[in-house]
């Protein structure tokens, strides 16, 4: 009985031991991982800031209104945002990797679905965040036009801009993530609001005062009827 | 040479035709055939009564004209010799250039500048065809005195009506004499004359395609003779007639072109203003500018309307580029009946350097900025109507001149704002 209670113990202890060699090993192998990891994301973040200095991104998301937003959420500059973001997922992407090395029955496959949909939620984010920008810039520019005219509910028609931006962002993020494809499927019937949006941007970038012209022409006369401003120069 | 990779070759050929000249005088065309006629007899009668030994030429820049106006200046035959008998000594050169299919003020400004500087030419004037009364005598008040008396940038002055170009009295004028020091009214004009020097001064710089500078470049062409530090003068010219109803910038169309001008101007320039104090008066000829009386224009109450419907639907805007005091002020005179209304001249030249701070920091898009001025420029408008309904013109030439002082003394606040940028 003793004896058995005793190669119990040892073969337990043997055991032990064995499964400490083989984990050890895999441990500091995912600590290594992990380390190069955070190395390689220092090293992209600083290269990114770097190029998103270069090229100047503050200031065309100063333009475009997007460094506001970022303030009103209380979050830095595009440039870091952007560099910070590009900085975590590198991390995470490592410590993933690095998890799976330790070779845990089960939690492989859910690495590697999180792995596989990780740049889906990167794209998802970023065209959440273009949508955003984009309805902020061209609601305002309605309502500037709006407004100026004269036309009679230019917050009804920024905000009803804006509404459909949003629509068609949050429809095309869930798509990319693959969450409620019927939802993004219903959104389709939408198709002919995001085709007047393509053509309302083409022709706002591309004819940016005929378009002013013909809203001030056309709306805004509505309400002036004929006001007679002195010319200004 | 820069202007050969924009100049077309046959332009080249016509000007190389011409030779060196010592004047020449410019006018953009956009379908212009029923004016030009008569802007191109006056340029001659111009040379043959003031300039008959020099070399001259007539240099017309079409935007993509469909009404054949280069055409027309070319085969006019300029009434030749009908300059109380006094005939030119020298040919009167004509040349053409289509720069483009459609109009554009910095392409065809670019292409003068570089024409002068070719040709060499001493001094240049701008002349517009819808300036239906242009006199001979216009012409010869622009060019002397930069061809005879060495001036580098000579700005026109007019007899205007006193509601009329209250754009330029009331902001364009004060604000820009108050930032770069110099009393020049007409800095936004469609007469202007230039020297050889201050051409090849702006030809030089690479900011032809900015987009707020592309609409009014005669304006940063006169800015930048100022900062040069360049001799500047006006000369007095005639009366100023409005253009017909349709033809010229309206409102929101003349704020978006003047003020995003002036706005970046003060940007590439803000070494050179910063640290100027006061302002200085320019050297004048001929006698000084006049207003005149005028009926009262129609529809006021709209404007009102306008300005307040405008602060109401900005309200969203507004507070990114206004400080908070500033903000309420304007909401609270936006409260006001439209007989009591007032807009203080100090508010008035408070916001304005708001507006130019933020449009510095780009709290938003900076087109949208000056838009958003818009509605205020109309409440400011509203206020001159109700304020000068029964004014002479020399009170408001007064009133004109304490709106100048105020704006000369809020200077340190449009520094200490423009400074303020994190």
């Amino acid at each position: 009985m003793k004896d058995m209670i005793v190669q119990g113990l040892q073969q337990a202890y043997q055991n032990m031991v064995r499964m400490l060699a083989e984990f050890l090993p895999r441990l500091v192998v995912m600590l290594v991982i992990i380390l190069v990891g955070v190395l390689v994301a220092y090293g992209l973040k600083y290269l990114l800031r770097a190029l998103l200095h270069l090229t100047k991104l503050d200031r065309l998301s100063e333009e475009a209104g997007a460094s506001r937003m970022l303030r009103m959420a209380a979050l830095p500059s595009m440039t870091e945002v952007l560099s910070r973001s590009v900085f975590w997922i590198t991390v995470l992407g490592f410590v993933l990797i690095g998890i799976s090395v330790l070779g845990v029955a089960g939690l492989q496959d859910q690495i590697s679905r999180l792995l596989l949909l990780l740049p889906e939620i990167v794209v998802a984010i970023v065209i959440l965040f273009l949508g955003l920008v984009i309805a902020n810039f061209l609601s305002r520019a309605a309502l500037l036009a709006a407004v100026n005219a004269g036309y009679a509910s230019p917050t009804l028609l920024s905000w009803s801009i804006r509404f459909v931006i949003w629509i068609l962002a949050i429809s095309m993020a869930l798509e990319e993530l693959g969450v409620a494809r019927q939802t993004v499927i219903a959104a389709f019937s939408i198709v002919f609001g995001a085709l007047m949006l393509g053509l309302a941007i083409a022709f706002g970038l591309g004819g940016k005062d005929l378009a002013r012209h013909f809203l001030e022409r056309n709306l805004g006369d509505r309400k002036r009827g004929g006001t007679d401003e002195p010319q200004p120069l | 040479m820069a202007e050969d990779t924009f100049l077309g070759d046959d332009f080249l050929r016509q000007l190389m035709s011409v030779g060196e000249v010592d004047l020449l005088v410019a006018i953009p065309t956009f379908n212009n055939a029923e004016t030009v006629g008569q802007t191109i007899q006056a340029i001659e009668e111009s040379y043959q009564q003031n300039f008959i030994r020099d070399r001259v030429v007539i240099l017309n820049v079409d935007g993509g004209s469909t009404d054949k106006t280069p055409e027309i200046v070319c085969q006019s035959d300029g009434h030749r010799g009908t300059g109380r008998g006094i005939t030119s000594l020298r040919t009167v050169h004509r040349v053409t250039s289509k720069y483009a299919e459609s109009p554009s003020p910095a392409k065809a400004l670019r292409t003068v500048v570089a024409a002068a500087d070719l040709l060499r030419a001493k001094a240049g004037a701008v002349v517009s065809p819808n300036t239906v009364n242009l006199e001979a005598s216009w012409i010869a008040n622009l060019l002397r005195p930069a061809y005879r008396q060495d001036f580098d940038y000579v700005a026109p002055l007019y007899v205007r009506n006193k509601y009329q170009g209250l754009l330029a009295r009331n902001l364009l004028y004060p604000m820009a004499r108050a930032v770069f020091g110099r009393q020049i009214r007409e800095v936004y004009s469609d007469e202007w004359a230039f020297s050889g020097r201050l051409a090849a001064e702006c030809l030089a710089q690479n900011i032809w395609n900015d987009e707020a500078i592309r609409a009014r470049p005669e304006a940063w062409m006169a800015i930048t003779g100022i900062r040069s530090n360049m001799k500047c003068c006006q000369s007095f010219l005639g009366p100023k007639v409005a253009p017909a109803p349709g033809t010229g910038p309206d409102i929101v169309e003349a704020v978006r072109q003047t003020i995003g001008n002036l706005f970046r101007c003060l940007e590439i320039y803000q070494d050179d203003w910063l640290a100027i104090d006061g302002s200085q008066a320019v050297p004048t000829f001929g006698p000084d500018h006049e207003i005149t009386s005028a009926p009262k224009p129609a529809g006021q109450e709209k404007v009102f309307d306008l300005f307040r419907s405008g602060v109401d639907g900005l309200k969203s805007v507004l507070p990114s580029i206004l400080g908070p005091d500033t903000y309420t002020k304007i909401q609270d005179i936006a409260s006001l009946e439209p007989a009591k209304f007032r807009f203080p001249m100090e508010l008035w030249v408070t916001t304005l350097y708001e507006f130019a701070a933020a449009y510095h920091r780009t709290v938003i898009a900076r087109d949208h900025i000056v838009q958003a001025l818009v509605p205020i420029y109309r409440g400011s408008l509203y206020s001159f109507f109700l304020e000068h309904a029964d004014s002479s013109p020399d009170q408001i030439e007064v009133d004109s001149e304490i709106l100048c002082g105020e704006f000369e003394r809020q200077k340190p606040y449009l520094v200490e704002r423009w400074k303020a940028k994190s």
